[in-house]
């Protein structure tokens, strides 16, 4: 089976500077895999790749059979990628309820003129998306907020709310930029927990940066490395930690071969 | 009218008939009884005093102006300073049309009915053709943002201004004279009406929450698929269209127009409404409006201070309440 995700030689420069340098890097369907890497080392720049926000400057990238050139970022998401962000990105004018329910405008059967006819069809639609707007939000424990503008949540559950707007549009790889940012140890465990979940209720194809070696070792199956926009190794966790370019460039030597963080 | 809640489908397993008015979703519900009660209170206008009435109707079309620039630049966050050019295409197009094309029509003896399915036509296609300029316009400018997407409708407002200004067939500079007097009350609230209930509608709706996310985060919203560009093209043509037919009952209100009365100034004096209402709010937009348009007539007797006391109520009004009128959620203790 081809991987869902596939970069070959992905590479984009910014005038002089390559971010991403002619990286290759496949993912599976259904694995959980980590991309880590020191600060400035293009992880979010490839997330930005994957998503279209960049185009590459040479290299192909491939979703589920459809080459992403040229894709606009609304096209991408059509196609079933979902992504958070580093710096959270929520709607702050709308509700928790809203945030979510206008992620579900993708499946949504009836277009903008019904909303004016407002036609059976049309409320039974607007029904639909409700009812799975709050099924998501019962899940992941944020019902209790339906109605709270999205900025008054605290910090830890408006990151949860970004990923459950993320699922929302029912991706088939979700991308997470830095999920646990921020986080004190007992909610790194929590999130830990949330994303193994996800992985396994949704059927989810889920790519990870992050900086937290507590969390990238916890739950990923396979993991990438970056460093000045190369890929320096891939391989699960355990080959990881071993790797010398990996504890030369990024994990350090002292705590990486012992235990991480 | 402005948060009105989801319709929900009603509960299949309630035993309960459903009344005969639940039928209607409650929008269009609202939106008959205000036709209905422009209509009516229109029959009553005639013996009511003729200047007042006509601040009345200025008031019915400043709301058309104010609402429907609040999908644009208080929902979507596109910020448009060419209101008055599109009002102005509607106005004269809707003009045209009664003017040349109405003898031509109506025939010999025309009856009220058929002086009534002109202007309505008259208007549509001074809606129309608005819209269209509002694509033109906005298709090429809505990659731009902020300062410059204002700047770019600025200029487009001043260009229709001068194509007008140099159409000897449309009066040039002279203005354009003998227009019909067909606006009275109930067609003005009739579409301030339609306005509201349109915009409301649309913003109402998981579809139209997409507006409210496009302005807030523009990535995050692509991100879940929705696209942007789309949604501004949309806001823009649907805010031309009411501006359009807003500038039609204006020139069949004035019987005359002229291109100065279409400049920036009046392009400032709608955003006004809408930033006074506070940005997306639909309620507080409407009675700005209504507060904006009766505030210069009160203030008639003051003569020349007039202009200097509406400045000083408007600083007065933006230190005192920055996030609008009716906005309250803004102070609100958060969680």
């Amino acid at each position: 089976m081809p991987p869902l995700l596939q970069l070959h030689q992905a590479t984009i420069r910014f005038g002089g500077l390559t971010a991403v340098n002619t990286v290759d890097f496949a993912i599976a369907e259904g694995s959980l895999c980590g991309l880590i890497g020191p600060n400035g080392a293009g992880k979010t720049t490839v997330f930005n790749l994957i998503t279209g926000v960049y185009a590459p400057t040479h290299g192909r990238i491939t979703f589920a059979g459809h080459d992403l050139a040229g894709k606009k970022v609304h096209e991408v998401a059509a196609l079933g990628i979902g992504r958070t962000f580093q710096n959270i990105r929520l709607f702050d004018r709308l509700s928790v309820f809203d945030n979510v329910r206008v992620a579900c405008n993708r499946h949504r059967a009836t277009g903008p003129l019904q909303t004016l006819v407002r036609l059976r069809a049309f409320r039974d639609d607007e029904a639909a998306v409700s009812r799975r707007a709050e099924e998501l939000l019962e899940m992941f424990n944020l019902l209790r907020f339906r109605d709270t503008p999205a900025t008054c949540l605290p910090y830890g559950e408006q990151r949860r709310l970004e990923i459950v707007r993320a699922l929302a549009t029912r991706p088939r790889l979700l991308l997470l930029d830095e999920p646990a940012a921020g986080m004190n140890p007992s909610e790194k465990a929590d999130l830990v927990r949330l994303i193994r979940h996800i992985h396994r209720e949704f059927g989810l194809t889920i790519l990870l940066v992050e900086h937290s070696m507590r969390v990238v070792m916890g739950v990923c199956q396979t993991i990438a490395v970056l460093d000045h926009g190369m890929k320096i190794a891939e391989g699960t966790p355990a080959e990881i930690r071993q790797n010398r370019k990996v504890i030369d460039a990024y994990l350090g030597e002292e705590h990486a071969p012992l235990k991480a963080e | 009218m402005a948060e009105i809640p989801q319709s929900r489908a009603p509960n299949p397993k309630s035993d309960t008939p459903v009344p005969v008015w639940r039928l209607l979703p409650r929008q269009h519900l609202a939106l008959a009884l205000g036709l209905v009660a422009a209509v009516v209170i229109s029959r009553f206008s005639g013996s009511i005093d003729a200047y007042l009435v006509d601040v009345a109707i200025g008031i019915g079309i400043n709301v058309i102006l104010a609402v429907s620039l609040n999908l644009v630049n208080g929902h979507t966050g596109q910020f448009s300073l060419g209101h008055a050019g599109f009002m102005s295409v509607g106005a004269y197009l809707a003009a045209a049309c009664t003017v040349f094309a109405g003898p031509r029509l109506l025939g010999a003896a025309p009856g009220p009915l058929a002086h009534n399915l002109l202007f309505f036509g008259a208007l549509l296609i001074g809606g129309l053709g608005a819209a269209f300029a509002g694509l033109l316009v906005g298709i090429p400018s809505l990659r731009l943002k902020g300062d410059y997407l204002a700047l770019v409708t600025l200029g487009f407002g001043e260009i229709i201004r001068v194509i007008f200004q140099n159409v000897e067939v449309l009066g040039g500079a002279l203005g354009f004279n003998g227009v019909p007097a067909y606006t009275d009350f109930a067609w003005a609230y009739g579409w301030g009406v339609l306005t509201i209930f349109t915009v409301s509608c649309l913003v109402n709706s998981t579809y139209g929450r997409g507006f409210i996310a496009t302005h807030d985060n523009e990535i995050a919203a692509q991100s879940i698929g929705l696209d942007t560009t789309r949604y501004k093209t949309v806001a823009f043509a649907v805010g031309a269209f009411f501006a359009g037919v807003a500038g039609g009952l204006f020139a069949h209100l004035k019987l005359s127009i002229d291109p100065r009365g279409f400049d920036f100034t009046r392009s400032i004096e709608i955003v006004v409404m809408v930033i006074l209402g506070g940005m997306g709010n639909t309620l507080g937009v409407i009675l700005a409006a209504v507060l904006l348009t009766i505030l210069p007539e009160i203030l008639r007797p003051v003569a020349e201070y007039r202009m200097v006391l509406y400045s000083l109520l408007l600083i007065i009004l933006m230190i005192t309440r920055p996030q609008g009128l009716l906005n309250f959620r803004f102070g609100k203790t958060r969680l």
